[in-house]
């Protein structure tokens, strides 16, 4: 793996054909870490199934990280749900949550005169031209101008064009690793390519950037780039260099109680103030798009994915936060039925069913709202919400599609809050910014 | 007073309005006001300009890259990668000429009298190239094969000027990606790969292992 992601990578494949055989080459590797399982099995019975997902999971990543583009970022989503993965796929797929291998000089220089008319030589005072980290569907480059460090991220050409097809290989790969059904993949699916096709467009990027930076501007201890749309087109965004430590060097340095907590806070604020002050959220919590300043601030670095919530699945969703609601049975079940998690055919054991096990979830889901203080270095509370997913994942009553399909990104979002404030262990004041609650349906 | 540029400019127009060559230099010499004998104190023939066009395009490209802060810095495949940006980018702001151009050409396997030129640059580009990336040791010294590395460039080159006549993507970025991908794997190709390593091993067998025959190997 080491020298893999060491050298520069000198081809993408991106014809269809040729990603295609990419998946073909790892379907083939994936079949047979399952014989050198199975033949080692054999001579010792007592084997578990680590190293086999171990194997599968490096090939996986071999061939999404040789991919870039769509597929990478699938890997990043997937990393996100930790309950839905065995730790190996985790570990193997957090990697390319930091870096993949870069594109030609020639073709930024390209790309900027395309744009711009000029090389990035002669529009900045300084241009690094080897990329400092990947972006997945694009990479970064250090820049100067004006005595200002800037950061110059491009997309690689033909990305919008390849997502579609992408995710239709993805697919039997995902159906596999998570173990849901089609149809429900399906909706998810559609969910994803609508977020990833948004991300490609570099423009919109850039708008809502500066107008979720203006909005969140007066939260303690969270801070932006600025961006320049003058210097910014379809594929190339210019904005600030933000210094920082990502999570994980941060983490390194062995921080105190106090600052952990800060970085949490501000976490925290960020995140519920989008979705209950702004309904729309930045919903790619993956520790690559943060950086923790020497002042102790959080700098967000990616408004590439946002998810806008709609009054009819916010309203029911965060009302069942509130445990007002979920006293009352009988609303509780008029909030599921409008999330769609309880259908309208359903008999009633059905109802019984999933009210309980929905009304555990949600309760769950809901810990750290219920209290002002949430301390969530909690190893228990983890525990519990893994488990809690691992349990659901294995029942057949869960394999059909249930839920309306914008709970993906913003379990994703909420889940990957979670996940990192673990991660941080870091204790939150959570009544911040409160759940807007709604008591009848 | 005709200079070589505004012929150059004169026929392009030409060609593209009336969809062919003019029928003769006296034709298209009368229509411009000028006299023949001005017509060919520049250019022998109509296929000479055009010629001409073309080389001045690989020229003009040729000087802008050297040119560029960058190129000082580049491995031999970042400056075939960056002649082959360049030139494409350059090409769209005569695309129409070079679509009726390319679409007029002569069948056959010889090169087209008006790439000669072109050709003769490109070469001489590629060659300079390559044997940088020889001397370093990015590319790996073949016998009988490194001298024909030029000639993998010319077909390559070759290739994505006719994926770019039929290139209908916005911003023409399936060319881009054409591009890329095209001469990575040459380069790829140029580099020391397994393939040279089984040869070694190959010759090293015949040498020491004390087969007299090595089966299977039609005696290597």
């Amino acid at each position: 793996m080491s020298e893999q992601s060491a050298k520069e990578q000198n081809s993408i494949p991106t014809s269809k054909v040729q990603r295609s055989g990419k998946f073909v080459k790892t379907g083939i590797k994936v079949g047979g870490n399952y014989l050198k399982h199975y033949s080692k099995k054999l001579f010792n019975p007592e084997l578990d199934r680590s190293e086999l997902n171990e194997d599968n999971a490096t090939d996986i990543y071999q061939s999404l990280s040789e991919l870039k583009g769509s597929a990478l970022k699938v890997a990043q989503m997937l990393s996100m749900d930790k309950n839905l993965l065995p730790q190996a796929y985790v570990d193997k797929f957090s990697q390319s949550q930091y870096n993949a291998p870069p594109l030609s000089g020639p073709l930024i220089v390209q790309t900027f005169k395309k744009y711009f008319g000029k090389s990035p030589d002669k529009i900045f005072d300084k241009f690094e031209p080897r990329s400092s980290n990947a972006a997945s569907i694009g990479q970064v480059h250090r820049a100067e101008l004006n005595g200002k460090k800037l950061a110059i991220k491009i997309q690689y050409p033909g990305v919008g064009n390849s997502i579609s097809s992408d995710l239709k290989m993805v697919k039997p790969f995902a159906f596999r690793i998570m173990g849901i059904s089609g149809k429900e993949l399906d909706i998810y699916m559609n969910e994803v390519e609508e977020r990833l096709l948004e991300e490609t467009d570099y423009e919109l990027e850039v708008r809502r950037s500066i107008s979720f930076s203006e909005a969140c501007a007066d939260l303690n201890n969270v801070v932006f780039p600025k961006y320049y749309p003058e210097l910014s087109s379809k594929r190339i965004i210019t904005m600030d260099w933000l210094e920082g430590k990502h999570l994980r060097e941060f983490l390194q340095t062995d921080p105190s109680q106090e600052l952990r907590n800060q970085i949490g806070q501000a976490l925290w604020d960020f995140y519920n103030f989008q979705q209950h002050e702004l309904r729309a959220v930045h919903a790619d919590p993956h520790p690559g798009n943060f950086l923790i300043t020497a002042e102790g601030k959080l700098g967000v670095i990616d408004f590439g994915c946002v998810k806008e919530m709609p009054e009819d699945f916010y309203y029911p969703f965060f009302s069942l936060i509130s445990a007002d609601l979920l006293e009352n049975k009988e609303e509780t079940i008029k909030a599921f039925r409008q999330l769609d998690m309880i259908h309208p055919n359903d008999s009633p054991e059905q109802i019984a069913f999933y009210y309980g096990m929905y009304r555990q979830m949600i309760e769950l889901f809901a810990k750290p709202y219920i209290t002002d203080h949430f301390d969530f270095s909690e190893t228990a509370f983890f525990d519990d919400l893994y488990g809690f997913g691992e349990k659901i994942a294995k029942m057949p009553e869960f394999k059909q599609p249930r839920g309306v399909k914008h709970f993906i990104y913003i379990n994703r979002t909420n889940f990957g809050l979670y996940s990192i404030l673990h991660e941080l262990k870091a204790t939150v004041k959570t009544d911040t910014y409160k759940p807007h609650v709604v008591l009848t349906y | 007073m005709a200079t070589t540029e505004s012929i150059k400019k004169a026929y392009i127009d030409y060609v593209l309005t009336e969809g062919t060559q003019p029928k003769s230099v006296y034709i298209f010499a009368k229509k411009h006001k000028l006299t023949e004998a001005e017509f060919y104190n520049h250019f022998g023939s109509f296929d000479a300009l055009e010629q001409s066009i073309w080389t001045d395009l690989a020229k003009t490209t040729i000087a802008e890259i050297q040119g560029q802060e960058v190129w000082s810095g580049y491995t031999a495949r970042e400056k075939g990668l960056s002649f082959f940006y360049s030139f494409f980018e350059l090409l769209k702001g005569s695309r129409s000429f070079a679509v009726y151009s390319v679409k007029h050409l002569p069948k056959g396997l010889s090169t087209p009298r008006i790439f000669q030129g072109l050709k003769a640059e490109f070469e001489a580009f590629s060659n300079s190239i390559l044997n940088d990336g020889l001397d370093t040791g990015e590319l790996s010294d073949r016998k009988f094969f490194s001298k024909r590395y030029k000639d993998a460039l010319w077909m390559q080159f070759a290739f994505v000027l006719n994926f770019w006549i039929h290139d209908d993507s916005a911003g023409f970025e399936k060319t881009d990606e054409a591009i890329e991908k095209g001469l990575n794997v040459t380069f790829d190709l140029f580099q020391r790969s397994p393939i040279d390593n089984l040869f070694e091993y190959g010759k090293f067998l015949a040498k020491n292992a004390g087969f007299k025959e090595p089966a299977g190997f039609g005696g290597l």
